[in-house]
């Protein structure tokens, strides 16, 4: 399979003076070229980081890539240089970030953001910068006129699409979108993420796209991978994750949505929190939560088995303990 | 019809086209503006310094003569003249005019300060920054090497590098700007610190900015209001300091007319000619008055907490 992407075994810390949180826990993700991913966990289950050791934009002290390796285009980005790193962010990989209106430099004219992001990859003069920065800015949505004002002079809305200009400035052929309308109000994250889905089609970016919104997921992904406390637990194209989820993370998930057709006075949480990653439980993560746990989940990591082609799933009741559950 | 969506919201943003860019300075501006004192005082600096570049702008055309004539040479006939039509201030003890001479000192009050605090403020960013953008061992090491400027009272220091030195120009221009260097370096630190980790920062690095480009086109811009209202109040500083230096008989020498030299001078004689010391006096202090009020007018109108 022709992979832009491949996450293997990645394993990233914080080590802190309270103790190493462990955030992300041996995490593999493929991500085909040209599709779109969908990252989905809640809030503290490690997207985020997951998503900037893909850039290696976490920061040390005290974030570290303790393992693994991340093989972009055959490439395995934990190796490169520095300066190699630079090359490759904004050029190949972009990020779009969770809050628009932190992400923009307030001193900065809009137009001077994006045309600088423009200078640091392409060899432009900068008449041509400008000149490439304006039709970013009207491919997003935005009247070029306006290039000379300050992020401040924008709305919410209007800052996330100067940040996708930004990030879509020089064609990256990979895009992680970290929660990209989760500061925005509903009628424009519809807006944002048409643009997205517009924009990503007529340039063929592949996209991770993180969100804790399952609907946001359905509409914009082909394949999904749910995160719980560092690891995925579920994995699969869209059909086969949402139809027929395995995981019993993955039904709490669904069976906590409010349904249209039924009439429910109080909706089905998934008991209990998730845990603390400095102090993660034994065996698998999820058993203090999980309805159907036994023995083995309490002192056994389950593995991945897959259950259908490309849908893989992270617990003992499918993989070779299955016997347990076995009548009931 | 997605197009069609795009589009209108297009049409939505270019009505909006005629709001012109307000950045945070010309915000900042039109805050300072309010400030009368602060314009005010504003005024009469540029004022001085007009009256600074006039005086070399003379000098260079009449080839010095007028300095040569006026400001240094002795008419010991008329010393301690007092005020009067043809001598506004009066002459001082060797018969020079004492408004020429405070005129023709603006070069060495005013501008000496301001390159003095230029040097230190370019020198105590770019230090200030590379410590606090890297942090951990290179911030300890500059840091403490600061700390042990800091800790040396800034005068003493000064006098012991004019004393290593030898007094002069560029020797007094030195000692005063390493004083100064430790302070923007600090200033500097602390802002860069905090907008290291804003997320902007984080945004810039994602689209693959050197650390170079981060420091200078990302995080200092958003650094420089404290550094400005630092400079106003240094640059006056720096004054008292020439002054003061000269005062000591290290800075500027005589017959070169330096403001703080001039009371030196003038000292000796202050019973029986009031007026040699207190014009050159009240220059200092109406200065220094002035650059005070604008670096506090300064800091209110780039605090944006007080945005009105």
């Amino acid at each position: 399979m022709d992979n832009i992407l491949e996450i293997k075994d990645l394993v990233v810390r914080y080590e802190t003076e309270d103790g190493i949180v462990r955030a992300v826990n041996s995490v593999s993700l493929e991500l085909p070229r040209g599709a779109s991913m969908g990252l989905v966990g809640e809030t503290g289950a490690g997207k985020t980081t997951l998503a900037k050791s893909v850039l290696r934009l976490i920061q040390w002290p005290p974030g570290k890539i303790a393992g693994g390796n991340v093989i972009y285009e055959g490439e395995d980005l934990t190796a490169v240089s520095e300066d190699g790193m630079c090359k490759i962010r904004g050029k190949e990989i972009s990020m779009i970030f969770q809050d628009p209106m932190t992400a923009l430099n307030p001193v900065m004219t809009v137009g001077k953001q994006i045309s600088e992001a423009i200078a640091a990859h392409e060899n432009v003069s900068a008449e041509q910068a400008d000149e490439k920065m304006r039709q970013m800015l009207s491919m997003v949505g935005i009247d070029p006129e306006r290039a000379g004002e300050y992020p401040h002079q924008f709305s919410g809305g209007m800052k996330q699409r100067v940040v996708i200009a930004i990030a879509l400035a020089c064609n990256p052929r990979l895009l992680i979108a970290d929660e990209p309308t989760t500061a925005l109000d509903v009628t424009i994250q519809a807006q944002v993420l048409e643009l997205i889905k517009n924009l990503r089609s007529r340039l063929g970016t592949s996209m991770l796209l993180i969100t804790h919104d399952l609907g946001v997921v359905a509409q914009n992904c082909e394949y999904v991978a749910i995160m719980y406390a560092g690891e995925i637990i579920e994995k699969g194209p869209l059909q086969d994750v949402f139809k027929n989820g395995k995981h019993p993370y993955t039904k709490g998930l669904f069976a906590s949505i409010p349904k249209l057709n039924e009439d429910v006075d109080r909706l089905k949480p998934i008991e209990g929190l998730m845990p603390d990653p400095a102090n993660l439980p034994e065996g698998c993560k999820f058993h203090p939560r999980c309805g159907i746990a036994k023995d083995i989940c309490r002192c056994q990591i389950p593995e991945q088995t897959e259950i259908s082609p490309g849908h893989m799933v992270c617990c003992h009741c499918f993989g070779s303990h299955k016997d347990a559950w076995k009548g009931e | 019809m997605e197009a069609d969506a795009l589009k209108n919201n297009t049409a939505e943003n270019s009505h909006t086209g005629e709001i012109k860019a307000r950045s945070l300075w010309a915000d900042a501006v039109r805050r300072f503006k309010k400030n009368k004192m602060a314009v005010i005082s504003l005024i009469f600096l540029l004022v001085l310094a007009g009256i600074g570049v006039t005086t070399l702008v003379i000098d260079w055309a009449t080839d010095s003569s007028i300095y040569d004539e006026k400001v240094i040479e002795q008419n010991l006939m008329q010393r301690f003249e007092t005020p009067s039509g043809e001598h506004i201030l009066g002459l001082d003890e060797f018969g020079r005019d004492i408004l020429l001479r405070i005129l023709w000192g603006t070069r060495y009050s005013l501008f000496m300060s301001i390159a003095a605090v230029l040097a230190a403020g370019i020198f105590g960013v770019m230090i200030g920054a590379v410590a606090g953008y890297y942090g951990g061992r290179v911030d300890n090491v500059i840091m403490r090497l600061m700390d042990i400027i800091l800790s040396l009272p800034y005068m003493l220091l000064a006098i012991a590098i004019v004393a290593a030195l030898g007094p002069g120009l560029v020797n007094v221009l030195i000692s005063i700007a390493i004083g100064y260097i430790p302070e923007f370096a600090r200033i500097t630190r602390a802002s860069v610190m905090t907008i290291r980790e804003r997320e902007f920062i984080e945004a810039a690095k994602a689209v693959g900015a050197s650390d170079m480009t981060i420091i200078f086109r990302q995080i200092l811009p958003n650094a420089m209001a404290p550094l400005i209202v630092e400079a106003t109040m240094a640059v006056a500083g720096a004054i008292l300091s020439i002054a003061g230096l000269s005062f000591l008989g290290l800075g500027i020498q005589p017959p070169l007319p330096e403001w703080g030299a001039m009371l030196t001078n003038a000292r000796g004689y202050i019973r029986d000619a009031w007026h040699i010391t207190v014009f050159p006096g009240l220059a200092i202090l109406i200065t220094i008055l002035a650059l005070n009020i604008i670096g506090d007018g300064l800091r209110d109108a780039l605090d944006p907490k007080l945005k009105n």
